[in-house]
């Protein structure tokens, strides 16, 4: 993974010299909230229900066991025990108080980590697959391309105040995990006839209040191109984005109303305009950064492990927890584990600091060092060798950590909503924990199969509700919290808004609702479909049939209980 | 009123007028819309003169005035309001080399990007000023160091240092 | 630029009697207006019975707010309990009061007594 050197531990260091001089010119008056405000925001700094929220970014989701252990001292010694992996690859701290805040992010320094641009109307921390370097279906590793955007992004004179905050992604293999049609700015690492590695750039997609998929602005923009092509992009957004309304501010409303033909025209105007060679990055400097990214020293194995094999043979939680968590590696012999936070009635994304040090210990010894966070709030052992497998799995045993649900209908997705953000019109937390109950069974589990749920306390979406397989949007009604469920969101390839199935109810009905959906599902479908397959096969009809008589049956017992 | 540039704070050389009427009466250097620019300067062939327009204003606009004018006076209507960062880009890469100011109630913490996207002052409102005062914006000018992007401030980025420092070794 | 935080809660009905919640600005900890100055205490908070003074409770507020003590002051609609303390109208006022409720044994219910 990427080290830093001279210069970007400098630059880290006196970032947080600047922080600690910004807390400073707050406290005696030099600063108002109102200024100071975006200040912080622009150092992951929110002040939320009850506390400040630290956000620190982890760049495209990659962290080392040194990070992990600060990150543990950290949550005991400032928080309360404990952090927060979220939908963007970050992580969230919810207890620190702003005197700290300056001393956390020295520590985090210490180990090659800041929180700069993890919110505010900056471009945020550039995120990515969660497989990069490990996939099969890989063109290029999108790392080095998203360590590039990292450092260009930081601090970036120009576009530190634009109208509205600016994500972008990076993938590198066929099959979207990074949901880069849903950014801001998403990029594609494709190759084109000549074999020439290059990006597809799409642009304008987003979810919050107005939920867009992005546009391809460009087929292929050649990779050492890429600099300039941002800086065109973001040009015109920064002088064209709208700022008189915060709701229209994103950049996916100037593609709207721009039109997209237009608007890859001003950008190619303003790309035409701009002196592309001493923008983008020296290939001397690309290739330094690739370096970093370079394949670990594998062992040359056999495909199939027989400790693996037997293992699995005589222990069916083992067995089942492979199965499910699994990922196949490039390297024969070695797989990707996904190691879900998402144990039954837990707290999606949370982990404590002894859980923190436990997997520190694991990814050290079993996976070169190094291990991921995904954006559906779980990590990823890299490269693991199948012959450690079960040892691996008795060490995150151990440490509450083998969830052998990744993927599956309690690998819920969930927004920090009501119990700890300003923002939040609703809770999030306890309707995933209340669904995952409900579906405990592993069996049952099984037999749904794959069916992703993503929660969002408020319109702003950061539960990702708009591309959820099941989509529940928690908002306020009449001075109630109310719940609306949509299906057929896809993040993916086959990027898809979901649907609306009807009126919004009340959190108790929540888990029956999707237990109604659920039915929907097994009666519609045909062979081994997946959810998402029989939903984009029947359309949302028999689930809002399904859902109307779901509403219909809860009227009639309350009307019941009533008389 | 404050006047601030990279050296501390400044005596503001020109007038402010808001009509072709008030800037034929000034005597000196004044500052005038741009939107009567081409007036004045038939009237009064020759003074210098400066522009003043909001950070929307397209680059096309501004450009046939480029030639003309001293200074550049970009309207921030609020310190978050980033659009004259890109303008002040656009203009300096026109080749304009005046002085180019940003003017409004700007934030000492912003001063550094202001000047690397090309902005040589930054006018203030006298209420911020006092908050605000200019050894903070000197402290904050400063306060770091290195930058990323190759074609921002004064020295060169880190990418180029390291690319530097790659060929000496 | 439009406003990110939402500082109060929408309530319907009845305004008063009403308590004075705000976030400490150094702590970022919730906090409610006393007589004396500010408490984190929920049943400590002072309560304002008629218009006269929630305003100069307002006021009060206002001015810690410039004075860079707190952030974000607000009133806030609550009812009484028997014992006569305040509960917040509004549901996310209530999560202020109380703390996480995913978190029984995090925030002002972990550390005050229950508004009963």
């Amino acid at each position: 993974m990427y080290r830093y050197d001279e210069f970007d531990e400098r630059f880290v260091r006196e970032r947080v010299a600047q922080f600690r001089g910004q807390v400073e010119r707050r406290l005696d008056g030099s600063l108002s909230e109102d200024e100071f405000k975006p200040l912080r925001l622009k150092n992951g700094l929110y002040l939320q229900l009850h506390a400040y929220m630290l956000r620190i970014a982890v760049p495209y989701g990659t962290l080392n066991s040194a990070q992990l252990r600060m990150l543990a001292h950290i949550a005991e010694t400032y928080d309360k025990g404990y952090g927060h992996f979220t939908t963007r690859q970050n992580l969230q701290f919810n207890w620190p108080k702003l005197k700290d805040v300056p001393t956390i992010l020295e520590l985090l320094a210490d180990v090659e980590m800041h929180c700069i641009q993890t919110s505010g109307n900056c471009i945020r921390n550039v995120t990515s697959d969660q497989f990069a370097g490990v996939a099969k279906d890989e063109v290029e590793d999108p790392r080095p391309t998203a360590e590039l955007i990292r450092q260009w992004s930081s601090l970036h004179p120009e576009f530190v105040w634009l109208p509205r905050k600016f994500k972008i992604a990076v993938t590198g293999a066929e099959h979207d995990r990074a949901a880069i049609m849903v950014h801001d700015i998403g990029l594609k690492l494709k190759r084109n006839d000549q074999g020439a590695v290059g990006y597809e750039v799409i642009v304008g997609g987003g979810l919050g209040r107005t939920p867009m998929i992005g546009k391809v602005v460009r087929e292929f923009l050649p990779k050492d191109e890429l600099l300039a092509y941002l800086e065109a992009v973001m040009r015109v957004y920064n002088s064209e984005g709208r700022r008189d309304n915060k709701f229209k501010a994103r950049v996916k409303i100037l593609v709207h109303e721009t039109g997209e033909e237009e608007f890859r025209a001003r950008v190619e105007e303003e790309y035409a305009r701009l002196d592309g060679p001493t923008i983008n990055a020296p290939e001397e400097e690309v290739e330094r950064i690739a370096a970093y990214f370079a394949a670990p020293t594998y062992e040359t194995l056999p495909e199939a492990s027989q400790v693996l094999e037997q293992a699995r043979a005589i222990d069916p939680e083992f067995d089942r927890f492979v199965e499910q968590n699994s990922f196949e590696h490039k390297q024969p012999g070695y797989i990707a584990l996904t190691i879900a936070l998402k144990e039954i009635g837990a707290v999606p994304g949370d982990m404590s600091g002894d859980q923190m040090r436990a997997f520190a210990d694991i990814a050290e010894t079993y996976s070169f060092d190094e291990f991921r966070v995904t954006h559906s709030q779980n990590l990823v052992l890299p490269h693991v060798k199948k012959d450690d497998l079960p040892a691996v799995h008795a060490a995150l045993k151990a440490a509450g950590l083998a969830s052998a649900n990744a993927g599956l209908i309690t690998d819920i997705i969930a927004c920090p909503g009501l119990d700890y953000c300003a923002l939040a019109t609703a809770k999030s937390i306890p309707i995933a924990q209340a669904i995952a109950k409900t579906f405990a069974d592993q069996e049952r589990q099984k037999a749904i199969g794959e069916l992703p749920i993503k929660i969002s306390g408020c319109i702003n979406a950061c539960g990702h509700h708009h591309v959820g397989a099941i989509g529940i949007l928690g908002l306020e009604k009449g001075g109630r919290e109310n719940y609306q469920i949509t299906v057929g969101g896809d993040a993916t390839e086959h990027a898809a808004l979901g649907e609306r199935l009807g009126p919004g109810i009340d959190a108790e009905d929540v888990p029956a609702a999707i237990e109604a959906i659920v039915e929907t599902y097994l009666a519609e479908k045909q062979g081994s479909e997946s959810f998402m397959e029989t939903v984009r096969r029947t359309g949302a009809e028999p689930f809002k049939t399904g859902f109307t008589a779901f509403i219909e049956s809860r009227a009639v017992e309350s009307e019941a209980a009533q008389s | 009123m404050t006047l601030i540039t990279e050296a501390g704070a400044v005596e503001d050389r020109f007038t402010r007028a808001d009509t072709i009427d008030a800037a034929l009466a000034v005597d000196g250097p004044v500052l005038i819309p741009l939107a009567i620019a081409d007036e004045f300067a038939k009237a009064r062939a020759g003074t210098e003169f400066g522009v003043f327009l909001p950070g929307s204003t397209p680059i096309d606009d501004v450009k046939p005035q480029l030639g003309n004018v001293a200074l550049v006076a970009i309207e921030f209507p609020a310190f978050a309001d980033g659009r004259g960062f890109s303008l002040a880009k656009k203009i300096v890469r026109e080749g304009f080399s005046g002085t180019l100011r940003a003017s409004g109630p700007l934030i000492a913490d912003e001063f550094a990007d202001a000047l690397a996207c090309g902005f040589t002052e930054v006018e203030l409102p006298e209420t911020m000023a006092n908050r605000q005062p200019v050894q903070q914006w000197m402290a904050a000018k400063d306060t770091m160091t290195e930058h990323y992007q190759t074609g921002y401030g004064r020295g060169p980025s880190i990418l180029q240092k390291r690319l530097a420092a790659r060929k000496g070794a | 630029m439009a406003k990110d935080h939402r500082a109060g809660s929408k309530v319907r009905g009845e305004k008063l009697p009403a308590i004075l919640m705000a976030s400490h600005l150094l702590e970022g900890d919730t906090v409610f207006k006393t007589d004396a100055g500010w408490t984190r205490d929920p049943s400590a908070a002072k309560i304002a019975h008629d218009a006269e003074t929630a305003a100069a409770m307002e006021a009060e507020g206002k001015a810690a707010a410039a004075a860079n003590l707190v952030i974000d002051p607000y009133l806030v609609p609550v009812d009484l309990t028997d014992s006569g303390l305040p509960v917040a109208k509004h549901f996310r006022d209530v999560m202020r009061q109380k703390g996480p409720s995913i978190h029984p044994d995090m925030g002002k219910q972990a550390e005050f007594p229950p508004l009963r």
